[in-house]
Protein backbone atom coordinates (compact mmCIF):
# COMPACT_ATOMS: atom_id res chain seq x y z
CA UNK A 1 0.00 0.00 0.00
CA UNK A 2 0.74 3.96 -0.43
CA UNK A 3 1.31 5.56 2.65
CA UNK A 4 2.84 8.43 1.32
CA UNK A 5 -0.51 9.76 -0.43
CA UNK A 6 -1.73 12.39 2.16
CA UNK A 7 -5.80 11.81 2.11
CA UNK A 8 -4.66 7.88 2.87
CA UNK A 9 -2.13 8.54 5.70
CA UNK A 10 -5.08 11.03 7.36
CA UNK A 11 -7.51 8.47 7.20
CA UNK A 12 -5.18 5.63 8.75
CA UNK A 13 -4.44 7.80 11.32
CA UNK A 14 -7.97 8.70 12.11
CA UNK A 15 -8.85 5.04 11.92
CA UNK A 16 -5.97 3.96 14.23
CA UNK A 17 -6.93 6.86 16.88
CA UNK A 18 -10.52 6.22 17.21
CA UNK A 19 -9.51 2.43 17.32
CA UNK A 20 -11.03 1.26 13.80
CA UNK A 21 -8.57 -0.70 13.01
CA UNK A 22 -8.54 -4.81 13.35
CA UNK A 23 -5.29 -5.81 15.49
CA UNK A 24 -2.94 -6.88 12.63
CA UNK A 25 -3.83 -3.84 10.79
CA UNK A 26 -2.80 -1.79 14.01
CA UNK A 27 0.33 -3.49 14.86
CA UNK A 28 1.70 -2.58 10.99
CA UNK A 29 0.80 1.16 11.60
CA UNK A 30 2.48 1.01 14.87
CA UNK A 31 5.55 -0.34 13.01
CA UNK A 32 4.71 2.57 10.49
CA UNK A 33 4.79 5.16 13.40
CA UNK A 34 8.25 4.35 14.88
CA UNK A 35 9.85 5.64 11.28
CA UNK A 36 7.95 8.34 10.49
CA UNK A 37 7.72 11.13 12.02
CA UNK A 38 5.24 13.10 10.29
CA UNK A 39 2.59 9.89 10.63
CA UNK A 40 3.22 10.59 14.57
CA UNK A 41 1.80 14.00 13.68
CA UNK A 42 -0.97 12.85 11.90
CA UNK A 43 -1.93 10.70 14.48
CA UNK A 44 -1.30 13.50 17.29
CA UNK A 45 -3.53 15.90 15.17
CA UNK A 46 -6.49 13.27 15.49
CA UNK A 47 -5.63 12.84 19.23
CA UNK A 48 -5.74 16.11 20.12
CA UNK A 49 -9.53 16.17 18.23
CA UNK A 50 -10.53 13.23 20.22
CA UNK A 51 -9.44 14.30 23.45
CA UNK A 52 -11.97 17.25 23.15
CA UNK A 53 -14.54 14.69 23.36
CA UNK A 54 -13.67 14.55 27.20
CA UNK A 55 -14.35 18.51 27.39
CA UNK A 56 -17.36 18.18 29.37
CA UNK A 57 -16.31 15.39 31.85
CA UNK A 58 -15.19 16.81 34.85
CA UNK A 59 -12.84 16.30 38.13
CA UNK A 60 -13.75 13.42 40.43
CA UNK A 61 -12.24 12.94 43.28
CA UNK A 62 -9.74 9.67 43.54
CA UNK A 63 -9.77 7.24 46.33
CA UNK A 64 -6.59 7.25 48.10
CA UNK A 65 -5.54 3.51 47.87
CA UNK A 66 -4.97 4.23 44.18
CA UNK A 67 -2.04 6.69 44.87
CA UNK A 68 -0.67 4.12 47.45
CA UNK A 69 -0.79 0.99 44.21
CA UNK A 70 0.92 2.97 42.08
CA UNK A 71 3.95 3.92 44.45
CA UNK A 72 3.76 0.13 45.33
CA UNK A 73 4.26 -0.87 41.42
CA UNK A 74 6.82 1.76 40.94
CA UNK A 75 8.91 1.18 43.91
CA UNK A 76 11.27 -1.30 43.46
CA UNK A 77 10.58 -4.52 45.06
CA UNK A 78 11.81 -5.39 48.43
CA UNK A 79 13.43 -8.62 48.73
CA UNK A 80 12.29 -10.59 51.86
CA UNK A 81 15.27 -12.79 52.66
CA UNK A 82 14.50 -15.95 54.76
CA UNK A 83 16.68 -16.16 58.49
CA UNK A 84 20.05 -18.10 58.54
CA UNK A 85 21.11 -20.03 61.38
CA UNK A 86 24.14 -17.61 63.15
CA UNK A 87 26.97 -20.61 61.70
CA UNK A 88 25.87 -19.88 58.22
CA UNK A 89 25.69 -16.12 58.98
CA UNK A 90 29.13 -16.41 60.72
CA UNK A 91 30.21 -18.17 57.67
CA UNK A 92 29.17 -15.99 55.56
CA UNK A 93 30.45 -12.76 56.82
CA UNK A 94 33.70 -14.59 57.07
CA UNK A 95 33.88 -15.23 53.28
CA UNK A 96 32.27 -11.96 52.41
CA UNK A 97 35.13 -10.51 54.28
CA UNK A 98 38.06 -12.12 52.58
CA UNK A 99 36.50 -11.15 49.55
CA UNK A 100 35.91 -7.70 49.86
CA UNK A 101 39.83 -7.92 51.17
CA UNK A 102 41.46 -9.52 48.36
CA UNK A 103 38.55 -7.57 45.97
CA UNK A 104 40.28 -4.64 47.02
CA UNK A 105 43.82 -5.44 47.50
CA UNK A 106 43.67 -6.77 43.67
CA UNK A 107 41.67 -2.85 42.77
CA UNK A 108 44.54 -1.11 44.14
CA UNK A 109 47.20 -3.43 42.54
CA UNK A 110 45.75 -2.98 39.58
CA UNK A 111 43.76 0.06 38.14
CA UNK A 112 41.74 2.61 40.29
CA UNK A 113 38.40 1.98 37.64
CA UNK A 114 35.35 2.62 39.68
CA UNK A 115 31.70 2.87 38.55
CA UNK A 116 30.38 6.37 39.42
CA UNK A 117 26.72 6.03 38.51
CA UNK A 118 24.67 3.25 36.69
CA UNK A 119 21.25 3.27 34.85
CA UNK A 120 18.85 0.16 33.67
CA UNK A 121 17.25 1.83 30.89
CA UNK A 122 13.10 0.65 30.45
CA UNK A 123 11.12 -0.29 27.60
CA UNK A 124 7.78 1.28 26.86
CA UNK A 125 6.27 -1.54 28.79
CA UNK A 126 8.48 -1.46 31.97
CA UNK A 127 11.19 -4.00 30.92
CA UNK A 128 14.32 -3.52 31.85
CA UNK A 129 16.56 -3.65 28.70
CA UNK A 130 20.29 -2.38 29.31
CA UNK A 131 22.60 -1.88 32.71
CA UNK A 132 24.76 0.87 31.71
CA UNK A 133 27.64 1.73 34.56
CA UNK A 134 29.38 4.97 33.86
CA UNK A 135 33.52 4.55 34.78
CA UNK A 136 35.38 7.66 35.03
CA UNK A 137 36.04 8.13 30.74
CA UNK A 138 33.98 5.22 29.39
CA UNK A 139 30.51 3.48 30.38
CA UNK A 140 30.05 -0.53 30.15
CA UNK A 141 26.86 -0.77 28.65
CA UNK A 142 25.42 -4.56 29.33
CA UNK A 143 22.13 -6.30 27.21
CA UNK A 144 19.74 -7.23 29.69
CA UNK A 145 16.59 -8.14 27.41
CA UNK A 146 17.07 -6.03 24.16
CA UNK A 147 14.60 -6.56 21.13
CA UNK A 148 16.20 -7.15 17.50
CA UNK A 149 17.54 -4.57 15.32
CA UNK A 150 15.92 -4.44 11.51
CA UNK A 151 18.97 -4.26 9.34
CA UNK A 152 19.55 -0.87 8.34
CA UNK A 153 19.03 0.54 11.67
CA UNK A 154 20.86 1.82 14.02
CA UNK A 155 20.40 2.08 17.90
CA UNK A 156 21.76 5.48 19.14
CA UNK A 157 22.57 5.99 22.92
CA UNK A 158 21.68 9.91 24.25
CA UNK A 159 22.20 12.07 27.39
CA UNK A 160 19.19 14.30 28.19
CA UNK A 161 20.25 17.21 30.41
CA UNK A 162 17.02 18.50 32.71
CA UNK A 163 16.15 21.09 29.62
CA UNK A 164 18.37 20.60 27.38
CA UNK A 165 18.66 18.94 23.76
CA UNK A 166 19.82 15.02 23.69
CA UNK A 167 23.74 14.85 23.30
CA UNK A 168 25.28 11.49 21.30
CA UNK A 169 27.48 9.41 23.55
CA UNK A 170 27.49 6.67 20.67
CA UNK A 171 25.77 4.25 18.77
CA UNK A 172 25.18 0.57 20.47
CA UNK A 173 25.74 -2.62 18.49
CA UNK A 174 22.77 -4.92 17.69
CA UNK A 175 23.95 -7.31 20.43
CA UNK A 176 23.77 -4.11 22.49
CA UNK A 177 27.18 -5.39 24.32
CA UNK A 178 29.93 -2.64 24.24
CA UNK A 179 32.08 -0.11 26.00
CA UNK A 180 31.91 3.68 25.31
CA UNK A 181 35.15 5.90 25.65
CA UNK A 182 33.92 9.18 26.62
CA UNK A 183 35.23 12.73 25.99
CA UNK A 184 35.66 15.42 28.42
CA UNK A 185 32.44 17.45 27.72
CA UNK A 186 30.86 13.79 27.89
CA UNK A 187 32.43 13.14 30.64
CA UNK A 188 31.56 16.61 32.65
CA UNK A 189 27.55 16.02 31.25
CA UNK A 190 27.41 12.95 33.12
CA UNK A 191 28.12 14.31 36.01
CA UNK A 192 25.54 16.48 36.00
CA UNK A 193 21.12 15.13 36.38
CA UNK A 194 20.76 13.16 32.85
CA UNK A 195 18.48 10.26 31.79
CA UNK A 196 19.91 7.93 29.26
CA UNK A 197 17.92 6.93 26.32
CA UNK A 198 18.44 4.92 23.15
CA UNK A 199 16.30 5.92 19.76
CA UNK A 200 16.08 4.08 16.90
CA UNK A 201 18.51 5.59 14.04
CA UNK A 202 19.04 5.18 10.50
CA UNK A 203 22.20 2.70 10.27
CA UNK A 204 25.36 4.78 11.03
CA UNK A 205 23.27 7.09 13.34
CA UNK A 206 21.33 10.12 13.26
CA UNK A 207 22.21 12.54 10.12
CA UNK A 208 21.10 15.74 12.33
CA UNK A 209 22.84 15.06 15.45
CA UNK A 210 19.46 14.82 17.28
CA UNK A 211 17.33 11.89 17.62
CA UNK A 212 14.99 11.60 14.80
CA UNK A 213 13.30 8.06 15.80
CA UNK A 214 11.50 7.01 18.40
CA UNK A 215 13.02 6.36 21.95
CA UNK A 216 12.89 3.09 22.73
CA UNK A 217 14.78 2.64 26.01
CA UNK A 218 15.02 5.24 28.93
CA UNK A 219 16.00 5.73 31.96
CA UNK A 220 17.74 8.18 34.91
CA UNK A 221 21.46 7.81 35.60
CA UNK A 222 21.91 7.89 39.19
CA UNK A 223 24.57 8.08 41.67
CA UNK A 224 25.83 4.78 43.34
CA UNK B 1 -3.26 31.77 38.31
CA UNK B 2 -2.07 29.36 40.58
CA UNK B 3 0.05 27.72 37.83
CA UNK B 4 1.88 30.94 37.85
CA UNK B 5 2.81 30.93 41.65
CA UNK B 6 4.27 27.27 40.99
CA UNK B 7 6.29 28.58 38.43
CA UNK B 8 9.45 29.04 40.63
CA UNK B 9 12.85 27.16 40.30
CA UNK B 10 11.80 24.20 38.71
CA UNK B 11 15.70 22.63 39.34
CA UNK B 12 15.50 22.47 42.82
CA UNK B 13 14.47 19.91 44.83
CA UNK B 14 12.90 22.10 47.50
CA UNK B 15 10.81 23.59 45.15
CA UNK B 16 9.33 20.61 44.50
CA UNK B 17 8.52 20.03 48.14
CA UNK B 18 7.03 23.09 48.35
CA UNK B 19 4.70 22.39 45.05
CA UNK B 20 3.25 19.15 46.91
CA UNK B 21 2.23 20.94 49.76
CA UNK B 22 0.14 23.36 48.80
CA UNK B 23 -1.51 20.35 46.34
CA UNK B 24 -2.38 18.89 49.34
CA UNK B 25 -3.32 21.83 51.10
CA UNK B 26 -6.19 22.05 48.55
CA UNK B 27 -4.78 24.51 46.30
CA UNK B 28 -3.91 22.42 43.34
CA UNK B 29 -3.08 23.37 39.66
CA UNK B 30 -5.28 24.51 36.81
CA UNK B 31 -4.90 21.03 34.34
CA UNK B 32 -5.07 24.09 31.54
CA UNK B 33 -1.45 25.09 32.42
CA UNK B 34 0.20 22.84 29.67
CA UNK B 35 3.52 24.55 30.35
CA UNK B 36 3.66 23.52 33.77
CA UNK B 37 2.59 19.77 33.33
CA UNK B 38 5.14 19.71 30.73
CA UNK B 39 8.06 20.70 33.15
CA UNK B 40 6.88 18.13 35.74
CA UNK B 41 6.72 15.51 32.88
CA UNK B 42 10.36 16.97 32.32
CA UNK B 43 11.09 16.13 36.40
CA UNK B 44 9.14 12.57 36.14
CA UNK B 45 11.62 11.34 33.02
CA UNK B 46 14.43 12.34 35.23
CA UNK B 47 13.15 10.10 37.76
CA UNK B 48 11.74 13.06 40.10
CA UNK B 49 9.15 11.21 41.98
CA UNK B 50 7.84 14.59 43.84
CA UNK B 51 7.19 15.67 40.71
CA UNK B 52 5.30 12.97 39.98
CA UNK B 53 3.17 12.96 43.08
CA UNK B 54 2.32 16.79 42.26
CA UNK B 55 1.64 15.39 39.02
CA UNK B 56 -0.47 12.92 39.77
CA UNK B 57 -2.70 15.59 42.13
CA UNK B 58 -3.17 17.82 39.38
CA UNK B 59 -4.64 15.38 36.58
CA UNK B 60 -5.69 12.26 38.55
CA UNK B 61 -8.81 13.54 39.17
CA UNK B 62 -9.03 14.24 35.50
CA UNK B 63 -7.91 11.21 34.18
CA UNK B 64 -10.19 9.18 36.75
CA UNK B 65 -13.32 10.65 35.55
CA UNK B 66 -12.36 10.15 31.89
CA UNK B 67 -11.51 6.46 33.46
CA UNK B 68 -15.86 6.48 35.29
CA UNK B 69 -16.89 8.05 31.64
CA UNK B 70 -15.30 4.45 29.96
CA UNK B 71 -15.83 1.86 32.07
CA UNK B 72 -18.85 2.80 34.47
CA UNK B 73 -17.91 1.16 37.68
CA UNK B 74 -15.56 2.91 39.89
CA UNK B 75 -13.44 -0.04 40.91
CA UNK B 76 -12.20 -0.78 37.22
CA UNK B 77 -11.96 3.42 36.99
CA UNK B 78 -9.47 3.21 39.89
CA UNK B 79 -7.16 -0.05 38.15
CA UNK B 80 -7.65 1.78 34.86
CA UNK B 81 -6.11 5.59 36.35
CA UNK B 82 -3.57 3.27 38.25
CA UNK B 83 -1.71 0.77 35.10
CA UNK B 84 -2.24 4.70 33.36
CA UNK B 85 -0.08 6.33 35.82
CA UNK B 86 2.46 3.96 35.75
CA UNK B 87 2.68 4.21 32.06
CA UNK B 88 3.05 7.69 32.71
CA UNK B 89 6.12 7.58 35.40
CA UNK B 90 8.15 4.86 33.18
CA UNK B 91 7.10 6.55 29.70
CA UNK B 92 7.30 10.48 30.65
CA UNK B 93 10.88 10.73 28.12
CA UNK B 94 8.40 9.65 24.83
CA UNK B 95 6.36 12.21 25.46
CA UNK B 96 7.03 15.09 22.69
CA UNK B 97 5.78 18.12 23.64
CA UNK B 98 5.92 19.20 19.76
CA UNK B 99 3.52 16.67 18.56
CA UNK B 100 0.23 17.07 21.64
CA UNK B 101 -0.61 19.02 24.90
CA UNK B 102 0.58 17.14 27.68
CA UNK B 103 -2.81 16.39 29.11
CA UNK B 104 -3.83 15.23 25.41
CA UNK B 105 -1.24 12.87 25.99
CA UNK B 106 -2.35 11.64 29.64
CA UNK B 107 -5.89 11.32 28.27
CA UNK B 108 -5.27 9.25 25.33
CA UNK B 109 -3.04 6.65 27.58
CA UNK B 110 -5.74 6.37 30.01
CA UNK B 111 -8.20 5.96 27.09
CA UNK B 112 -6.35 3.08 25.45
CA UNK B 113 -5.89 1.45 29.08
CA UNK B 114 -9.96 1.99 29.32
CA UNK B 115 -10.62 0.32 26.41
CA UNK B 116 -8.38 -2.74 25.90
CA UNK B 117 -9.56 -3.50 29.39
CA UNK B 118 -12.94 -2.70 27.93
CA UNK B 119 -12.28 -4.74 25.44
CA UNK B 120 -11.32 -7.65 27.57
CA UNK B 121 -14.24 -7.51 29.33
CA UNK B 122 -16.71 -7.24 27.11
CA UNK B 123 -18.89 -10.32 27.92
CA UNK B 124 -19.65 -8.16 30.94
CA UNK B 125 -22.94 -5.88 31.05
CA UNK B 126 -23.33 -3.12 30.79
CA UNK B 127 -23.44 -1.21 33.72
CA UNK B 128 -26.57 1.82 34.20
CA UNK B 129 -23.47 4.24 35.16
CA UNK B 130 -22.28 3.75 31.72
CA UNK B 131 -24.55 5.37 30.25
CA UNK B 132 -25.16 8.39 32.90
CA UNK B 133 -23.50 11.16 32.73
CA UNK B 134 -21.51 11.76 35.88
CA UNK B 135 -22.26 15.42 37.51
CA UNK B 136 -18.53 17.20 37.96
CA UNK B 137 -17.52 17.17 41.33
CA UNK B 138 -14.65 19.58 43.85
CA UNK B 139 -14.17 21.76 40.52
CA UNK B 140 -12.31 25.34 41.59
CA UNK B 141 -14.85 28.24 39.73
CA UNK B 142 -11.33 28.78 37.21
CA UNK B 143 -11.81 25.19 36.43
CA UNK B 144 -15.74 25.29 35.87
CA UNK B 145 -15.43 28.31 33.41
CA UNK B 146 -12.69 27.14 31.38
CA UNK B 147 -14.50 23.61 31.09
CA UNK B 148 -18.03 24.82 30.28
CA UNK B 149 -16.16 27.20 27.32
CA UNK B 150 -14.76 24.37 26.00
CA UNK B 151 -17.71 22.23 26.49
CA UNK B 152 -19.38 24.92 24.39
CA UNK B 153 -17.65 24.81 21.32
CA UNK B 154 -17.45 20.94 21.85
CA UNK B 155 -20.98 20.60 21.67
CA UNK B 156 -21.42 23.39 19.11
CA UNK B 157 -19.34 20.60 16.97
CA UNK B 158 -21.47 17.53 17.72
CA UNK B 159 -24.36 19.76 16.81
CA UNK B 160 -23.49 19.63 13.54
CA UNK B 161 -22.94 16.22 12.99
CA UNK B 162 -25.42 13.66 12.36
CA UNK B 163 -27.11 11.45 15.05
CA UNK B 164 -24.99 8.20 13.59
CA UNK B 165 -21.95 9.90 13.19
CA UNK B 166 -22.45 11.78 17.08
CA UNK B 167 -23.08 7.87 18.14
CA UNK B 168 -20.78 6.01 16.46
CA UNK B 169 -17.55 7.94 17.45
CA UNK B 170 -18.46 8.87 20.74
CA UNK B 171 -19.32 4.86 21.22
CA UNK B 172 -15.87 3.81 19.78
CA UNK B 173 -14.10 6.17 21.57
CA UNK B 174 -15.19 5.75 25.03
CA UNK B 175 -16.33 2.50 24.91
CA UNK B 176 -13.63 0.94 22.11
CA UNK B 177 -16.46 -0.76 20.36
CA UNK B 178 -15.33 -1.86 16.91
CA UNK B 179 -17.17 -0.64 13.64
CA UNK B 180 -18.53 -4.51 13.69
CA UNK B 181 -19.67 -4.82 16.80
CA UNK B 182 -20.89 -0.59 16.14
CA UNK B 183 -22.93 -2.28 12.68
CA UNK B 184 -24.68 -5.23 14.81
CA UNK B 185 -25.46 -3.13 17.71
CA UNK B 186 -27.44 -0.45 15.07
CA UNK B 187 -28.12 -3.20 12.45
CA UNK B 188 -26.47 -1.37 10.06
CA UNK B 189 -24.03 -2.31 7.05
CA UNK B 190 -20.35 -2.48 8.00
CA UNK B 191 -19.69 -0.24 5.59
CA UNK B 192 -21.93 2.71 6.84
CA UNK B 193 -20.71 2.63 9.90
CA UNK B 194 -17.27 2.86 9.21
CA UNK B 195 -18.04 6.08 6.73
CA UNK B 196 -20.11 7.46 9.42
CA UNK B 197 -17.52 7.35 11.66
CA UNK B 198 -14.75 8.95 9.15
CA UNK B 199 -16.87 11.64 8.04
CA UNK B 200 -17.92 12.41 11.46
CA UNK B 201 -14.34 12.66 12.86
CA UNK B 202 -13.63 14.87 9.60
CA UNK B 203 -16.78 17.20 10.35
CA UNK B 204 -15.32 17.32 14.22
CA UNK B 205 -11.77 17.82 14.01
CA UNK B 206 -12.56 20.99 11.21
CA UNK B 207 -15.20 22.32 13.47
CA UNK B 208 -13.31 22.12 16.21
CA UNK B 209 -9.75 23.66 14.73
CA UNK B 210 -11.68 26.56 13.20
Amino acid sequence: MNYQTPSLRRALAADYAIGLMPSGARKRFEQLLLDDAGLREELAAWQTTLVRLTDTLGQDPVPDHVWRGIVARIEPQKLHVPVKPPFWNWLRVTAAACTVVIAVAVGVLTTRDSITYTATLLSGTAQPTLRIEAHADYLNVKPLQLAAVDSGRSLQLWAIPAGGNPVSLGLLPATGDCKIQLNASQQQLLASNVVLAVSLEPEGGSPSGQPTGPVLYQGPLAAL
Amino acid sequence: MIGITLNFGLSSLSGWHCATTLINGRTGILISDAEYLKKLLVQCSLGNRRAFETLYRSVAPRLYSVALHCMGRRDLAEEVVQESFVRIWHNAARYEPRLSAPLTWMVTITRHQAIDQLRKQRELPLSDLQQEALADEGLGADEQLDTARKAKALNQCLEQLEGKQRQTITSAYFHGHSASELAEQLAAPLGSVKSWIRRGMERLRRCLES
